[in-house]
């Protein structure tokens, strides 16, 4: 570890305890083990000390501290990332699940602000008796927390039509080690007023700042849904017509791509028999009823088109929700391939779509590790599941492979799991010379670096840099 | 031996469901203590104890599994199953639970636990002398101090006579339709003795002879305080008994989650052999052999609209998978439901311990409220849910053969 950063003392936790209550700190073996880790294939990296605060203050009190005695900060949400965004550096894990209220619901003005910590989930079950929802969907909407996703600019499924969560702050109330608590942003939905805060700190993942509140723009529910999987003899054929539907302008809420073995896994953990395939399109409109059903029909048009052999339509809500349940069940697809897995996140340029799916079957087979590709294919999204009985070295090599070539593509390492600790190494190479400008950025709010350390910069990086 | 060496023998098999948890937290999502407010510190959770498991892998945790230090954090687990739903890499939670709780030390109130069988049977035996002592504030204040039952708690009355003394009694030839061997578990045997009274009376009025083989309790409440070994020998004494009259031609009928989920799920995983798994594909439910029988024509319901109902969605039911049963047969009988899926937080006896009253009491605010609101009948499939439902909400729970048998009518036999 850094000499760089002093160890947390008694002193520290003293000064924890008398600031957040005894319940709300904790150096117990089994609260710094389960805050060591998050949902990446990587190992425990214990903290010193875990806090729990309960407001904005104690949270902005705790970084001011840390900043003063130079003691590593580790905000931490549902804990569910999938790039090891861990106490790597040790020191306080701010552990956000105290502060998960909702704290206002604007209905007039269709916004909710509300606390870091809330459930993804959670909130949108409170927010259907107004009619609205905040959109961004992740797979693990069950678990992750609101704060996270800003922090991490999460998406998924819906990310093709409502975007991703960047699109949905408004603005924030956060804590900064210099700067204490500052509340950034407006309530509208669009502005022209000069450097753009708000967005910037969306997807930094705790590099410049903590989260305490944060205020998001908010959708009515769709009046309807109509959703229906298809099925494709080639991936070339399926990958065809995601570039039609999406050339063509057609309004897609979701265009999933399931290849054959995530379907297999899906048939085994939900039962579910699919036709002799070797890829699966799953795809949702939202509007009107008779909207949606007319787009999805110019969808299945065009699926038709391009040799999609198999319509089912969803003609229920029970059977939408069972063909959803599919998609997220294809998570065990990764879990099935090997005694280690691990999860890429890479997005494509649309145009070589058909191209990467290939290439990452040719890149799995070069490094002796089994493959399968899903992801959210009407943006680009691509997850290629790596899995081996073997070496976890082999899984990093072939990941790091596909990530170059991504990189040489034009497209990003990236599209919503974040960067972490896991891609850290390809930053200087996904951002040229604005890597540099970003280090500049992180001095500037966080001038001892104290935020983070070791996610997203290296912290040799960051005291490298100058001015 | 090793950490890694006294974890796989702990574990055994059970030890690469711990490894093959991604953390994901679905399980956090719908398990009932996970998501209490004394819960806010992951240890607490969940995803918390199967990461305490790696971390012991790992050799990053240092508190010894057989610690009260390490057994406090994976007792607020009650076994409820529906992280079992949720789990996208089919972790197997609960019973690795069972196996890292079965390294505790065993306590008296852990001892009572593991053979509630038999004091239940004392219980009965000694009624009303054991009804008046459990009512009685030196007799509850016992209880507590030896069992760790909480003294506000409910506790159900017991009956005069057993259910198994009352079918035995009226044991017969082969009915026209069949033979069903009775599983009852403790709680219909001894307190809920009138419905299964009547539900036997329904089935021999269908055609059945019904029997009560020898058997002992479901087991689950040895299986959630660790007591593997009486689990074990009380599914072992079970199979064995049953298997002859599956052997003889019999199925075996169930009107007790519980039941159910020990005979079809428990049974085969805890002994995992030939006669247990023929057991289990010879148990099913009454409930479902009522609808079979009623889509074979051979009852029918009384046409009657009662109106509106709540049915709670106990974690046993949805465990058991018969939910969709349970809805069809109170729909048939004229009831529109209102469902409740929120864990009432008694699981068992774990809400009913001195130790959780307060946290069950939390748990189930929520259902709690909604049930006293709604102001409806209440139906739930599990014993210590509708205890539970009774005592926080002043509402009568029945079990939702209550409701039904009344209005089912034989129709051919």
């Amino acid at each position: 570890m850094s000499s760089y950063f002093r160890r947390v003392e008694d002193k520290d936790f003293d000064f924890l305890e008398k600031l957040c209550g005894s319940g709300n700190v904790s150096t117990a073996e089994e609260d710094l083990v389960t805050n060591a880790i998050d949902a990446q294939l990587g190992g425990f990296h214990k903290p010193e000390v875990v806090v729990w605060p309960e407001n904005s203050e104690q949270v902005a009190e705790i970084l001011s501290y840390a900043d003063r005695n130079r003691i590593p900060v580790y905000p931490r949400g549902g804990g569910t990332g999938l790039t090891g965004t861990v106490p790597v550096y040790r020191g306080i894990v701010i552990n956000l699940k105290r502060m998960n209220r909702i704290i206002e619901v604007d209905e007039d003005d269709m916004q909710v602000r509300v606390q870091p910590g809330m459930v993804y989930d959670n909130l949108n079950k409170e927010l259907e008796r107004y009619g609205l929802f905040f959109p961004p969907d992740p797979s693990s909407g069950a678990s992750c927390t609101v704060g996270g996703m800003v922090a991490s600019n999460a998406s998924g499924l819906k990310a093709v039509k409502y975007g991703t969560t960047r699109e949905y702050v408004l603005g924030f109330e956060a804590a900064f080690p210099k700067d204490g608590l500052l509340r950034l942003g407006t309530k509208t939905f669009k502005y022209s007023l000069g450097f753009d805060m708000v967005k910037m700190m969306v997807g930094s993942q705790g590099t410049l700042g903590v989260f305490t509140e944060i205020s998001l723009r908010l959708r009515p529910l769709p009046e309807s849904m109509a959703t229906a999987a298809s099925f494709f003899k080639s991936i070339v054929d399926a990958n065809k017509t995601i570039y039609s539907i999406v050339r063509r302008g057609l309004d897609v809420a979701a265009l999933e791509f399931i290849d054959r073995p995530t379907m297999d896994a899906i048939s085994e953990f939900r039962n579910i028999k699919f036709p002799d395939a070797e890829a699966m399109l799953l795809i949702e409109t939202h509007g009107s009823a008779k909207a949606a059903a007319e787009e999805l029909e110019r969808c299945i048009s065009v699926v038709r088109e391009n040799g999609g052999f198999e319509i089912w339509h969803a003609t229920s809500k029970e059977e939408r929700e069972r063909l959803w349940a599919a998609r997220k069940g294809a998570y065990p697809a990764v879990l099935k391939l090997g005694r280690y897995t691990l999860i890429s996140d890479v997005i494509i340029p649309l145009s070589h779509l058909v191209e990467s799916v290939n290439k990452a079957y040719e890149i799995g087979k070069k490094y002796g590790v089994r493959t399968s590709c899903m992801g959210h294919f009407g943006d680009g999204n691509l997850h290629v599941n790596w899995g081996t009985d073997g070496s976890v070295e082999d899984l990093h090599r072939a990941n790091d492979e596909l990530n170059r070539w991504v990189i040489s593509i034009g497209g990003a390492v990236s599209g919503e799991h974040g960067i972490g600790t896991e891609k850290k190494r390809y930053m200087k190479l996904q951002h040229g010379v604005s890597f540099k400008m970003m280090l500049k950025i992180k001095k500037l709010l966080d001038p001892n670096f104290i935020l983070v350390p070791g996610i997203i910069f290296e912290l040799e990086d960051l005291l490298g840099t100058s001015g | 031996m090793s950490k890694k060496d006294v974890l796989e023998e702990l574990l055994g098999d059970y030890l690469n469901d711990v490894l093959k948890c991604v953390r994901c937290g679905f399980c956090n999502s719908v398990c009932p203590t996970s998501n209490a407010s004394f819960s806010y510190k992951d240890s607490k959770t969940s995803r918390g104890r199967i990461v305490l498991l790696q971390a012991k892998y790992n050799g990053v945790l240092q508190i010894p599994i057989e610690s009260d230090e390490f057994q406090e954090l994976i007792d607020i687990c009650f076994g409820c199953r529906r992280c079992l739903e949720v789990c996208p890499a089919s972790v197997r939670i609960p019973q690795v639970i069972w196996r890292a709780k079965s390294a505790g030390p065993m306590r008296l109130n852990k001892l009572l636990l593991a053979n509630y069988g038999e004091f239940e049977k004392l219980g009965a035996t000694f009624s009303p002398l054991s009804n008046l002592l459990v009512k009685s504030g030196f007799g509850r204040s016992i209880l507590e101090a030896v069992a760790g039952i909480d003294q506000r708690a409910p506790f159900p009355t017991f009956h005069g006579s057993s259910l198994e003394r009352y079918i035995r009694k009226r044991q017969g030839g082969a009915g026209s339709r069949g033979r069903l061997a009775y599983f009852i578990d403790v709680f219909t045997n001894y307190h809920e003795v009138d419905l299964g009274k009547k539900t036997v009376q329904l089935l021999e009025e269908m055609g059945y002879s019904v029997e009560a083989p020898r058997q002992k309790e479901a087991g689950t409440l040895a299986l959630e305080c660790g007591a593997l070994d009486n689990a074990i020998k009380i599914a072992r004494f079970n199979v064995d008994s049953f298997y002859e009259s599956v052997r003889r031609g019999a199925r075996i009928i169930t009107t007790s989650p519980a039941a159910y989920v020990a005979m079809k799920i428990d049974y085969p995983e805890l002994l995992g052999d030939e006669k247990s798994r023929i057991v289990a594909d010879n148990t099913l439910d009454v409930i479902e052999l009522l609808l079979n029988e009623y889509d074979g024509g051979v009852v029918g319901f009384v046409d009657q609209d009662d109106g509106e109902a709540v049915y709670h969605h106990s974690c046993f039911t949805k465990a058991s998978h018969l939910t969709g049963h349970v809805k069809r047969l109170l729909d048939l009988a004229g009831y529109r439901l209102v469902e409740f899926e929120e864990c009432c937080g008694v699981a068992g006896v774990w809400g009913l311990s001195k130790k959780h009253y307060e946290e069950a009491k939390e748990i189930g605010s929520k259902l709690f409220a909604k049930i006293v609101q709604a102001g409806l009948p209440v139906f739930s499939q599990s014993e210590t849910c509708r205890l539970q439902l009774r005592h926080h909400t002043g509402t009568e729970v029945k079990h939702p053969l209550e409701g039904v048998l009344d209005r089912i009518r034989v129709r051919r036999t």
